[in-house]
């Protein structure tokens, strides 16, 4: 029997994370009120009867921290699932993405910045085939030009070349 | 009757004839409304099909379509995208057995059988023709509560209301997927998020880290396609879904007349829980479709043919559905509650038009009101007409790779995103969340509370102030006056029952059925 004691919870010893999920989740919730608390911290509180600008936003940050405890707490004693596998690959590629959409858009325009946005997400998967991605990706932004610019007539630009820094001769 | 003139207003307004220019053939007077009511209709199919597309993110992707339209226009087409959308995941839940989302997952257990046994046009068809008539029954239910619960809202003070989204919020949390506590977290969460920037009396900036583009909040889209557009291609690519595309023929599309005989009462009872239940703040849409097929079962002579394709399992809970994705339109239009993600997203693209959604659209703005109710009746004639003919084209669209439609989808919200504002900071913003939503994801936590959180936040907060400078700072105020009272006692039966661990143990099972 001696060899059974081993993966046997000890009662009487040093907690264990049960539940690194739910830990995780509370970790997350603490970070998410301890920075709420500490940007809103020159905020007035005001009373109840008069509120400050402060008031809701504290103690709000306040719940959020409780729950973060609370999930803390329950991970010591309930079992549950491990933490998922992060992968970095489809964010930076995929969010990565859009933050290239949001430099052009503005500087070079929507033809520009349609297809290198798209072909930048392409990288997040293993299965992009590149002649089809880049014919699919101009086909879709002229698509789009023609939808939200010519259609709907939004006012996006679809080819300019403002520079953030303006250029002077 | 108030009613019929109402509905007489509402068909006039989609009906209406506007002079557009048309290229080439000149001024011509066309019924504009009608129109973008059936591309509405159409293209909400369109990317609602799209496997790992369900309704919200439908209704993200295709809300920039809508900016250059009159308000009016805009939602009687969003209306039309949305019942598009809902329609489009019964397709899917039928043809891939993929659920768009939780109110058409009971639709896999007998429709993909069905079309596995070479009547997949059936089920379509019995799913559309019960949808049709659960509409129908659904725009009356509308039109009759609409001026009684609008005079009702009207007689609410603010402690009510406060109390009334505290309920509404609960409900939401009891219906959610997943762990309780988490599900709160994510209100709470969603809730302080609602709290960024300028304070509504003073004017103070708050939690806006010095940022000038958050000094009016964060933008509702921004959040809303972060968290559900983004980070839903994020959960797509690391877990790329089987699909399980019937081969073979659709077969018919008209159910025969056994076919009908057997799904009629099912169409009825299904439509009368659904349209019940879809009223309750709270996302109460989404138990109708299980409790018809548990209501089903339960009657049916022989319970052993669900879950083998019985046609009673697609009619019942396909027409609750309907009946509930309408009758949600109640809480939202009349009391200015959205009571789900789907709904809140309304409010969302009815605030980008300038409009508040609450009791005083229908006094102030009737023709958009009954435009909308009408429209709603004529989105799901308009599904039946359409959708049915086009199911060939759905097929095919099934078959699209993921590898095109995420870069797709990207760019459809990155330009939707830039357009509301024309600022590019947003799409930056629409980054951040759609990381956020990974973590979110990571960690299990359900998005959809965190946004109806948001959305409900900013009146919570402006009731909840009110409410406590009329009582001179006493919260016995919302335990004393009675309508307050028993809101809150009823979310907190609600959620105590939520929290035992035998009913707990009984919500997992609804959700894994």
């Amino acid at each position: 029997m001696t060899g059974m004691d081993e993966g046997v919870a000890r009662p009487g010893g040093a907690l264990r994370v049960r539940n690194p999920q739910d830990a995780g989740a509370g970790l997350f919730l603490l970070a998410v009120a301890a920075f709420a608390l500490w940007k809103g911290a020159d905020l007035p509180l005001g009373t109840l009867r008069s509120m400050g600008a402060g008031m809701l936003p504290t103690s709000l940050a306040v719940l959020v921290g409780a729950f973060g405890l609370a999930l803390i707490g329950f991970s010591l004693v309930q079992d549950g699932p491990g933490l998922d596998r992060w992968r970095l690959r489809g964010p930076v590629f995929i969010l990565g993405s859009v933050v290239v959409f949001a430099l052009l858009i503005r500087t070079v325009g929507l033809a520009v910045a349609g297809p290198v946005s798209m072909l930048v997400s392409c990288f997040a998967t293993d299965e992009v085939r590149w002649k089809e991605a880049i014919i699919f990706s101009l086909g879709m932004t002229a698509f789009c030009i023609l939808l939200f610019k010519v259609m709907l007539s939004l006012p996006i630009p679809v080819l300019t070349l403002s520079l953030p820094i303006p250029l002077r001769f | 009757m108030d009613l019929f003139s109402n509905l007489a207003l509402g068909f006039s307004t989609v009906l209406k004839l506007v002079p557009v220019n048309v290229p080439v053939l000149g001024l011509m007077p066309l019924p504009v409304n009608i129109l973008l009511c059936f591309v509405g209709c159409l293209i909400g199919t369109l990317i609602g099909v799209l496997p790992g597309v369900g309704p919200i993110a439908t209704i993200a992707i295709l809300l920039p379509i809508t900016f250059g339209l009159d308000p009016t226009g805009a939602l009687i087409m969003l209306a039309g995208i949305y019942y598009g959308a809902q329609y489009g995941g019964s397709t899917t839940a039928i043809l891939v057995n993929i659920p768009g989302e939780a109110t058409s997952v009971v639709t896999t257990l007998d429709g993909h059988q069905m079309a596995k046994q070479g009547r997949a046009g059936v089920a379509l068809g019995i799913a559309a023709i019960g949808s049709f008539f659960a509409g129908c029954v659904a725009t009356v239910v509308i039109a009759a509560l609409g001026l009684p619960l609008t005079k009702l809202a009207l007689l609410f003070g603010p402690a009510e209301y406060f109390s009334l989204m505290v309920m509404g919020l609960v409900f939401a949390v009891v219906l959610a997927r997943g762990s309780v506590m988490k599900a709160l977290a994510m209100i709470v969460l969603g809730l302080l998020l609602s709290t960024v920037g300028q304070d509504l009396e003073s004017g103070q900036e708050r939690l806006t880290l010095g940022l000038q583009d958050l000094s009016d909040g964060i933008d509702f889209a921004v959040l809303a396609m972060g968290l559900f557009g983004f980070a839903e291609i994020l959960r797509n690519l690391e877990s790329p879904e089987t699909r399980d595309v019937v081969k073979g023929a659709i077969g018919r599309l008209l159910p025969s007349r056994q076919d009908f005989r057997e799904s009629f009462w099912p169409v009825v009872r299904g439509t009368g829980l659904g349209a019940i239940l879809g009223i309750l703040p709270g996302n109460g849409a989404v138990l109708g479709p299980f409790a018809s097929y548990t209501l089903e079962k339960k009657i049916a002579k022989e319970p052993r043919r669900f879950g083998r394709g019985a046609i009673e399992g697609v009619a019942g809970p396909e027409s609750a559905n309907n009946a509930g994705a309408q009758t949600a339109f109640i809480p939202l239009l009349t009391l200015g509650i959205p009571p789900n993600a789907v709904m809140a997203l309304m409010v969302g693209a009815m605030t980008i038009h300038g409009i508040i959604p609450g009791p005083q659209v229908m006094t102030k703005n009737p023709t958009l009101f009954w435009g909308m109710v009408v429209s709603m009746w004529v989105g799901n004639l308009m599904l039946l007409v359409i959708n049915l003919p086009l199911v060939g084209l759905w097929v095919k669209l099934l078959k699209v790779p993921y590898r095109l439609m995420f870069p797709a989808i990207l760019i459809f919200c990155c330009i939707g995103i830039y357009s509301i504002n024309n600022n590019p900071a947003d799409v930056l913003f629409t980054a951040f969340f759609g990381l956020v939503g990974y973590v979110l994801i990571k960690f299990s936590f359900e998005p959809a509370p965190l946004l109806l959180g948001f959305v409900l936040g900013k009146l919570m907060e402006e009731k909840l102030r009110q409410a406590l400078i009329l009582s001179r700072g006493s919260f016995s105020t919302f335990v004393e006056r009675p309508v307050s009272a028993g809101l809150l006692v009823v979310a907190a039966i609600m959620l105590v029952l939520a929290l035992l661990p035998s009913i707990q143990k009984g919500r997992e099972e609804v959700f894994t059925e």
